[in-house]
């Protein structure tokens, strides 16, 4: 399963796609999101890095970083403790003359020296919306053998309305593809409202390590900002690029809803394993205790973290770790983070909760299946 | 650079009492609690109370254990100076032996703990549930300025003659030693935790090993030796929850009381006192929308369809729908299929437990003992375990066995 040392540099964007989730990026970045009952978003992208033997990893982070850097830490948990490469997180330069990155070749433009200093032949590129235990050595595989200059792992999925509808996407856009029978790309299509299944760009990609420096810089004097739009698509006539496709399990979060929607799925054991048994998804340790059920208390079909304390009844339910349910307590349909308590006697349906959420006893709250109710960190109702 | 103390860590038990649970397995590395093995007791309270140097001692089948500790890493104990150590028997110059007692066994590492220079040893038992600050400990120890102290548990008096017991004066100068005696004068029992002036420790080591006719062992000889000499030797009171767990129905109670903390007193849902362990590193545990759980703990990676009550669950145990388990402790890894029913029991790790077998469960009423399956056993369908029975090899469907 695992494979060492690739010949691959990593390299993430934790703040890709905080406009989609304004809420909860409140206090954080899409990489920080938690997910699935112990998760961040970040987890999933670095864990399979990871286990296909990348071990040179950098985020290139733009705002509201600190939960991110607290989660990684020196990234022991994903092994990325390491002498040569391992965890490197960049923050922006805080200079009168450079604002924060709006594309990605901004965002490489200020790490080109870094960069030209990696040993690796290759570079990958990708963001943290997306959770999936992806084989990027299978990605690899596929650049390798097209020879192409650049590679996309993408989906076939709809689009998500929410994206479709959203008019405020500034620098979050997205991208769906034509390829050819032998797997070339033909076209790059931007923000595309066309409906049913399309070719979606998991924004994973694979260059080579001197010529995205090359096009970086070409682009970065010329003021190009974003590298699909400005790099890629305007020359699939020149630029050999290939598309490969990926049949795993994907969880992508677009907006609040879509959120919610895809921690219920892992509430479904096949979607649950489809994630999860490929290969670990590391995170970082807590020391919870395990979770306790105390006399009274009523759990069905529910995923849930270590340390919690449950008094109550929960169902249909995604608990994070150390929450608590009071007795008496009804909790359904619900994803609650970390440190949520529900108090006695109160009943919580279609509710997100983020981390330290206090329901009140006897407080009801509820939302909708098409509109969860979402109560901000730290919050008390 | 000097500590001021440094602990040693016996655990080189064999826990024979534990039997088939221990058999490719140091005492110390049995599961305990959900998700710790008993050596993280010791461990986390060192940590917490500010013991950043611990020597284990280890000799019977270390493997799991020192795979388990690594670097020390998940007690905060990779340091650059001290950290954990496992320290088994090695070869010298003057030839090589196993450990021949407890006291042998500090004897044969004395060169370890000089290299800390420490003005205290604080000797720990592998084999006990506590959770203990042994910096207050230490604040007895040195306010009485003693040169030994021993942590002692006041035990019901009809029980003391199980136990090494201290008799001591008012102010808890120890005057005398009873080990197991048929007519207690005291019900405090030793704990087998205690603390040493390193000076006083090294010299009643080398006079111990310099004795032919010594069996090296703390409570036998050097205990003993100290009262002997008229040493300024204190007991310390200790009240918080302490289980030896060296049996299989003392390690089964002790994990049920883990689901009762109000009253059995052993929290580990406090967060003052974390208890640390290696990590699973699985994903929740998911109940299915036909699983029961009552009164039980479960940890990550399980997934439970069937009905679990008053119990705890190891990470990644698997109850599939239709099987029953209570009040049994089910160790990591174990598959219980559906419709079997698993009851009053210890199941250790990576066992499967075939469709309709019956382990440990009987008629209700009866006085009995804790059924006990070994590691990797293969339970066939329908087959029978009886209530007190101990089971080491796969047991083939349909047949029983008591």
């Amino acid at each position: 399963m695992v494979k060492t040392n690739a010949d691959v540099v990593g390299i993430l964007f934790p703040n890709s796609y905080d406009s989609l989730v304004p809420e909860l990026v409140g206090e954080r970045l899409m990489a920080s999101i938690p997910f699935g009952g112990r998760y961040r978003m970040v987890d999933f992208v670095l864990s399979s890095m990871v286990n296909c033997g990348i071990d040179n990893v950098s985020l290139i982070v733009r705002n509201n970083y600190l939960s991110l850097m607290d989660h990684l830490g020196s990234g022991r948990e994903w092994d990325l403790t390491r002498k040569n490469g391992g965890l490197n997180i960049i923050p922006p330069f805080a200079e009168k003359t450079v604002k924060p990155y709006n594309g990605r070749v901004e965002a490489l433009a200020s790490i080109l020296g870094f960069l030209k200093d990696q040993k690796e032949k290759y570079v990958i590129l990708a963001d943290t919306n997306i959770a999936a235990n992806f084989d990027f050595n299978a990605l690899l595989d596929t650049h390798i053998r097209s020879g192409a200059d650049v590679t996309i792992a993408y989906t076939r999925s709809e689009i998500p309305e929410s994206a479709k509808t959203s008019r405020d996407q500034g620098r979050d856009l997205y991208y769906t593809l034509d390829i050819a029978d032998d797997g070339r790309v033909t076209t790059m299509y931007m923000n595309s409202t066309q409906n049913g299944e399309q070719n979606f760009s998991m924004n994973y990609y694979v260059v080579d390590r001197e010529r995205l420096i090359d096009m970086v810089n070409v682009a970065y004097v010329r003021g190009l900002p974003f590298f699909e739009r400005d790099l890629i698509a305007p020359h699939l006539d020149k630029l050999k690029v290939y598309a490969h496709r990926y049949n795993g399990y994907v969880a992508r979060i677009s907006d609040l809803k879509s959120y919610f929607d895809e921690n219920m799925k892992l509430l479904d054991d096949a979607n649950l394993e489809a994630l999860f048994d490929p290969s670990p998804i590391y995170t970082k340790i807590r020391d919870d205790n395990p979770t306790r059920y105390i006399n009274g208390a009523k759990a069905s079909n529910v995923l849930v973290a270590d340390g919690c304390i449950i008094e109550g009844e929960v169902e249909n339910s995604v608990l994070f770790r150390g929450v608590k349910i009071g007795k008496g307590a009804k909790v359904r349909n619900c994803v609650l983070m970390q440190d949520t308590v529900v108090e006695e006697g109160a009943s919580i349906e279609y509710v997100i909760s983020d981390k330290k959420v206090v329901v009140t006893a006897g407080k009801e709250l509820k939302g909708t299946d098409s509109f969860p109710v979402y109560v901000a960190k730290r919050q008390r109702v | 650079m000097a500590k001021e103390i440094i602990a040693m860590l016996l655990a080189g038990g064999q826990g024979s009492r534990l039997y088939t649970l221990t058999q490719n397995l140091a005492k110390p590395a049995v599961p305990f609690g959900g998700k710790y093995r008993i050596i993280d007791f010791p461990l986390s309270n060192c940590v917490n109370s500010g013991i950043d140097t611990v020597g284990i001692l280890t000799q019977y089948q270390p493997l799991v254990l020192n795979e388990y500790i690594g670097n020390g890493q998940p007690w905060d104990l990779d340091r650059l100076h001290g950290g954990v150590h496992v320290l088994p028997p090695y070869q010298q110059a003057s030839g090589s032996d196993w450990y021949k007692g407890t006291a042998n066994a500090i004897y044969q590492n004395i060169s370890f703990i000089e290299r800390y220079d420490p003005k205290y040893v604080i000797i720990l038992s592998g084999d006990q549930i506590c959770k203990q600050d042994y910096s207050d400990f230490l604040r007895f120890h040195k306010e009485k300025n003693a040169e030994f102290s021993v942590a002692v548990m006041e035990v019901p008096w009809n029980e003391a003659s199980r136990f090494g017991l201290m008799v001591a004066d008012g102010d808890d100068r120890i005057t005398e030693f009873q080990e197991k005696p048929e007519n207690p004068k005291s019900n405090l029992a030793s704990m087998g935790i205690y603390i040493f002036n390193w000076d006083i420790l090294k010299r009643y080591l080398e006079e111990d090993e310099a004795d032919i006719n010594s069996e090296n062992d703390f409570g036998k000889n050097i205990i003993p030796n100290l009262l002997k000499d008229g040493r300024s030797m204190y007991a310390y009171h200790f009240r918080g929850y302490w289980k030896d767990v060296g049996t299989i129905p003392s390690l089964w109670e002790a994990n049920m009381e883990v689901l009762d903390p109000e009253h059995s007193g052993i929290n580990l849902f406090d967060d003052d006192w974390k208890i640390y362990s290696r990590n699973s590193g699985m994903t929740g545990h998911k109940i299915g929308p036909g699983g029961v759980v009552e009164n039980s703990m479960i940890t990550d990676g399980c997934r439970i369809d069937g009905t679990v009550k008053h119990s705890i669950l190891f990470a990644g145990v698997r109850v599939e729908a239709g099987a029953e388990v209570e009040d049994a402790v089910v160790m990591g890894g174990t598959v219980i299929k559906s419709g079997a029913v698993v009851k009053h029991c210890i199941v250790a790790e990576n066992v499967e437990i075939g469709e309709g077998a019956v382990v440990g469960a009987m008629p209700s009423g009866d006085d009995h003992g804790v059924a006990t399956v070994g590691n990797g056993v293969f339970i066939g369908d329908g087959a029978k375990i009886g209530p007190s029975a101990m089971v080491r090899n796969n047991v083939k469907g349909g047949e029983e066995q008591w």
